[in-house]
């Protein structure tokens, strides 16, 4: 009895805000922010095309907090999701140079590993 | 192939609705994006993602035909390329991880066919190694038996010189003991020879020792017999001597001993006719002389000069002859008397008077020497 009240209430509290599409909810930046940590984390720095995608998900995450702060919460929401995909593909653009890197060092050893024993 | 036309309805629609409005940078490089997306691996390799993508740059493109000018637009346009861009992305993800798959397996297969290869080499050289090894145990097997079978042969050469040797020392051996058998044969043989010519000589020396003795013995008996007989013989010899010189006139003359007999005893006057009386005489005369072995008789008639010649002759040699019968008779042995008839030829005394007549009227009977033969 008590539960079931307390998840209407959380319901309640949600359906209105999404109602509302109010300007009084937070801009909703974890998705973003892990995203770029996770690139971070994943090296996008030192690889040039995901370093290039990590920057502009810091820059679209900036731009969005500053568009949600001038009150443009759709457009913020929008520059956000920018954040998240470049956030996203910077760290799949390192983990394909990684994974590229790995590859090469691969055939590069079975290619030696053959020229040494024919 | 159904996205692909929606897509190219959607531009169409949207350039024939905007053909006034020209489509924002982003939505451009959004439909190129998705364009170098789909025709890439990315369809087979991270078709979820190229889905997204693809659903993103719907909305973009919807979005366009509603708001083409709009930051939403635009900002999902711009989502709608980096979808796409994460699929290529992805998809580059996936074919390298299959590449490093594919490495990484040829690697492995590389690692264990060496692995296998060098297995092998190294069975293949063990192998090689127990072969050589093999080989060498068998060439030294076979040195071994050569070296033995070379040995075998030198002991073999050294018992046959050995055999040779004890066989020529036995051969000589046997050689000096049949020659020391042959001389001892030869020395047995004449040995026995010896002996048994000694034997024989010693049976021959005693057979004529034996035959000596009995001989000796049997002279010795002839002798003493022969002496005996001798002895006898003279006995028998003296006493018919002296019986005769008894009988008559014995004289030794040198044609043997004559025994005289006078004419008168013996005959009648001019007879030939024996007297008994001197029958008697010639008895003993026989007697004496058969008491000796017989000899050679002479008996010879004698006459005196009275009468004829032929006469006397005649006389004579019928008187000696039956003399001569008579002493045969007596048992004298006839081969040994002679008769003849002298005549008047051999007178002893003178016919000049009666005496001397009467004693050339005689007998003589000669008894010859012994070395005379029987007369023939």
């Amino acid at each position: 009895m008590r539960h079931i009240s307390k998840i209407g209430i959380l319901v309640a509290v949600v359906a209105t805000a999404i109602a509302s599409g109010c300007a009084s909810t937070p801009l909703r930046t974890e998705a973003s922010t892990s995203g770029i940590r996770a690139a971070e984390e994943a090296g996008a720095a030192q690889v040039p095309q995901a370093s290039l995608h990590l920057q502009l998900a810091k820059e679209e995450l900036e731009l969005a907090k500053g568009l949600a702060a001038k009150g443009e919460k759709e457009n913020a929401a929008s520059m956000l999701l920018r954040a998240e995909t470049d956030a996203e593909l910077a760290v799949t653009l390192s983990r394909g140079d990684a994974e590229k890197s790995e590859a090469q060092a691969a055939m590069e050893r079975v290619r030696q590993l053959r020229q040494d024993n024919p | 192939m159904k996205t692909k036309q929606i897509l190219s309805l959607v531009t169409l629609v949207a350039l024939f609705v905007g053909c006034a409005t020209v489509a924002p940078n982003e939505l451009i490089n959004a439909r190129s994006a998705y364009q170098v997306a789909s025709e890439g691996p990315a369809g087979q390799l991270a078709p979820a993602e190229l889905h997204k993508a693809h659903e993103a740059l719907v909305l973009a493109e919807q979005s366009f035909l509603k708001e083409p000018n709009s930051s939403k637009t635009k900002d999902l346009a711009y989502v709608a390329q980096r979808k796409s861009e994460q699929a290529v992305a992805l998809g580059a993800i996936a074919a390298d991880k299959a590449s490093k798959d594919k490495a990484e397996a040829g690697f492995r297969e590389k690692q264990a066919e060496i692995v296998k290869q060098t297995k092998q080499d190294l069975s293949d050289s063990e192998k090689r190694i127990a072969e050589a090894q093999a080989e060498l145990d068998k060439q030294a097997a076979v040195k071994e038996s050569k070296d033995k079978a070379d040995a075998d042969f030198q002991k073999q050469q050294a018992e046959i010189a050995q055999a040779k040797q004890a066989l020529s020392d036995s051969e000589k051996r046997t050689a000096e003991a049949q020659a020391e058998l042959d001389k001892q044969a030869a020395v047995k043989a004449s040995k026995e020879k010896a002996d048994a010519d000694f034997q024989k000589q010693q049976a021959e020396i005693k057979a004529s020792k034996e035959k000596a003795d009995a001989d000796f013995q049997k002279q010795q008996a002839e002798i003493v017999q022969g002496k005996q007989d001798l002895s006898d013989s003279e006995k028998r010899t003296a006493d018919a001597l002296a019986a005769l010189a008894a009988i008559a006139a014995v004289k030794e003359e040198e044609r043997g001993l004559v025994v005289t007999l006078s004419g008168s005893v013996l005959f009648r006057s001019a007879k030939s006719t024996l007297l008994s009386s001197a029958q008697v005489k010639l008895d003993q005369v026989a007697k004496a002389l058969l008491a000796v072995r017989a000899r050679n008789l002479i008996v010879e008639g004698h006459t005196d000069s009275q009468g004829s010649e032929s006469y006397n002759q005649g006389l004579s040699q019928r008187r000696a002859d039956a003399v001569r019968d008579y002493l045969v008779q007596k048992g004298y042995p006839a081969d040994r008397i002679q008769t003849r008839g002298k005549g008047e030829g051999s007178p002893i005394a003178d016919n000049a008077s009666p005496e001397g007549r009467a004693n050339n009227r005689r007998v003589e009977i000669v008894i010859e020497r012994e070395l005379q033969k029987p007369n023939q």
